[in-house]
């Protein structure tokens, strides 16, 4: 297994497991320094929108990474608990008119149920045949999208009207969403860190590195990747629903085409350093900067410049960069010399 | 009845579409286990390689099909060898270098052709042949005939010749295979290639029956994944069949319940045979378990 060499590289004079209590300043600095370019940026609401999507995109791809990358499961179908939050939070507010900050906790439960449902039997698959089974509940929630109009409001979409005020999570400043946004991100990474240094976040390491001998080892392997699954869906679902009031109108492509949504947050997390606490954020601070600024300069002459872009920038980060920005940067800083040098077979 | 013989007809010609284009992925994906996200892009690339020969040769699509098949079999050579050969034990990285591919692919074709459909007249596209009270398109018959053939060929390539019983070898035990003498990585780029090839062969049947657009390799590629876990990885009768019944269930389902919901059911099958038999109606038990298995 590619990733078996992880578990030697865990310094000798380490007497203690790093728990959460470990990470918290640096997640303090983090949110500080992010919150710092939200106050730095205040007034130019382009660059809000763009600090916004990428809190949002970080804590998407922060929450696929929970089990795309500590558990090691390559999901494709984060699309689904994503549209789930959306739909729950627009409907709450267009038919009960509920605030949306209260659909929040049931957009988590409803992707975490899902999550449970749909990876049961994905599950009786690993590797690329659990990646091809998630792609296909993607597609299939996209042609249900479209199917129960009632919902979803079809392909024409459903639409959540202005009022603005803090109640109705709509403000007329870019800011407010930005706040928002880093605030989802902070809950994300906190989740993501507190389970890394969990023991369900440890169980989730062993079953990806090396199945068998974690089942040996008397790890309930199903168990413990059906928590994974359901954490990372109840918190991706979180995200729909702030990301729906962030663009108040929404159809089924944008909440589930496979190459923007699903695929999108593995990529920013493959980028950044698969099965890193922070690499999904540092990848989604290159690749959506990075994207709105190809699709400003070149995509007006170019169709679809930004996404040549991007998939060479996937192809070559596979071939060439595969633990991500984060590898990267603690090559860099020398904390783990030639942590894994698998030679192809 | 005759409208029941209507949907059957139209279920086993859309199978025969779906099929083609599996038998290709499935090669890929039984023989060197990487899960090509980009195969229905090469079916793209087939269908416009076909389209410019049409145009500039003067080429019908079934005889640009000669042409076709060696432009995408050396791409495929290159592809394997360049991007997927690194990564040979890497399979997250495989399927991340597959999706990039595809998005290259998709939006290169769609920058250089600004993204209009395009569809071409050939003397087939039009053509109809009455079979009883139904009307059949000649090209959708030409590609389930080619299908058959190409199923049969392939078949017995892999029983029979040499290089096919390699790819065998190679499939079935990688190390054993190197033991034995097989060019491990040149089996694979051969593999990679004419299932590369195969998805050229397809676009280029499939060009007189669809307009074209970019994107219309997604049409193909999920259709074909559930062809290949239904079927079975890694056989050859096994996506000609599960072409079939994917096929026929999507015209049922859209006859009888609704058109917009036809790929749910199907889907419904698909994972009704992940719970009850995960390797699929024809495929080795234990075989969805090795994909990520390293072999050496």
């Amino acid at each position: 297994m590619s990733r078996s060499e992880a578990v030697s590289e865990v310094p000798a004079k380490a007497a203690r497991v790093r728990c959460f209590t470990d990470e918290l300043p640096l997640l303090a600095g983090v949110a500080a320094v992010l919150g710092g370019a939200v106050l730095l940026m205040a007034g130019d609401n382009f660059a809000l929108n763009i600090l916004a999507t990428t809190f949002l995109m970080a804590g998407l791809a922060t929450a696929w990474n929970v089990i795309g990358g500590f558990g090691g499961q390559f999901s494709l179908c984060h699309g689904v608990f994503f549209a789930e939050g959306a739909y729950l939070t627009a409907n709450g507010v267009v038919h009960l008119g509920l605030s949306p900050w209260l659909s929040l906790a049931p957009a988590a439960v409803l992707g975490a149920v899902t999550a449970l449902a749909i990876s049961w039997p994905a599950f009786r698959l690993r590797g690329p045949f659990f990646a091809i089974a998630t792609m296909t509940f993607s597609e299939v929630a996209y042609v249900l999208a479209n199917y129960f109009d009632s919902v979803t409001g079809g392909a024409q979409g459903i639409r959540v009207p202005y009022h603005a005020g803090w109640l109705n999570m709509i403000f007329p400043g870019r800011i407010a969403y930005a706040w928002i946004m880093l605030g989802f991100l902070c809950c994300c990474l906190a989740a993501s860190l507190l389970l890394l240094r969990s023991r369900l976040g440890y169980y989730l390491q062993a079953v990806r590195d090396n199945e068998a001998a974690a089942q040996a080892s008397g790890i309930d392997v199903l168990r413990t990747k059906l928590l994974g699954f359901a954490i990372s869906g109840g918190l991706t679902a979180i995200g729909g629903s702030v990301f729906m009031m962030y663009v108040r109108v929404v159809d089924p492509p944008t909440l589930l085409t496979l190459s923007d949504v699903g695929v999108r947050f593995a990529l920013i997390a493959l980028i950044g350093g698969v099965g890193t606490g922070y690499g999904p954020l540092l990848g989604a601070l290159l690749v959506v900067p990075l994207e709105a600024w190809l699709r400003a300069s070149v995509g007006a002459y170019v169709p679809g410049a930004n996404l040549i872009v991007l998939g060479a920038v996937l192809v070559l980060a596979a071939l060439f960069f595969r633990q991500g920005l984060a590898g990267a940067l603690d090559r860099l800083l020398a904390r783990r010399p030639g942590r894994r040098g698998a030679a192809a077979a | 009845m005759a409208s029941f013989a209507g949907v059957l007809l139209a279920g086993v010609l859309l199978g025969g579409i779906y099929s083609l284009v599996a038998i290709g992925l499935n090669l890929i994906f039984g023989v060197i286990r990487v899960v090509n996200f980009a195969q229905g892009e090469f079916v793209m690339l087939g269908m416009y390689a076909t389209v410019v020969a049409y145009t500039l040769l003067h080429l019908d699509p079934y005889l640009g099909m000669l042409l076709v098949f060696p432009l995408l079999f050396v791409f495929g050579m290159a592809v394997q060898r360049f991007i997927l050969q690194p990564l040979q034990n890497e399979p997250m990285m495989q399927i991340f270098a597959t999706f990039g591919m595809l998005m290259l692919l998709q939006n290169v074709v769609l920058a250089v052709t600004g993204g209009t459909a395009v569809s071409i007249r050939t003397p087939a596209s039009g053509l109809t042949i009455a079979v009883g009270p139904l009307q059949v398109s000649v090209a959708r018959v030409v590609a389930l005939l080619a299908v058959t053939v190409v199923a049969v060929g392939l078949q017995w390539a892999l029983h029979t010749t040499m290089t096919g019983k390699a790819v065998r070898a190679v499939a079935q035990d990688r190390r054993a295979a190197r033991l034995m003498g097989i060019d491990v990585e040149r089996t694979y780029m051969l593999t990679f290639g004419f299932g590369a090839g195969l998805a050229g062969v397809a676009g280029a049947l499939l060009t007189p029956i669809f307009t074209l657009t970019p994107q219309i390799g997604g049409n193909f590629i999920l259709p074909a994944f559930a062809v290949v876990v239904l079927g079975g990885l890694g056989s050859v009768w096994g996506a000609y069949i599960g072409g079939f019944l994917i096929g026929l269930t999507e015209a049922l389902a859209g006859f009888y319940l609704d058109p917009a919901l036809k790929q749910a059911v199907w889907f419904a099958i698909f994972i009704l045979v992940l719970v009850v038999r995960p390797t699929g109606l024809f495929g080795v038990v234990g075989a969805e378990e090795v994909g990520l298995r390293v072999q050496e």
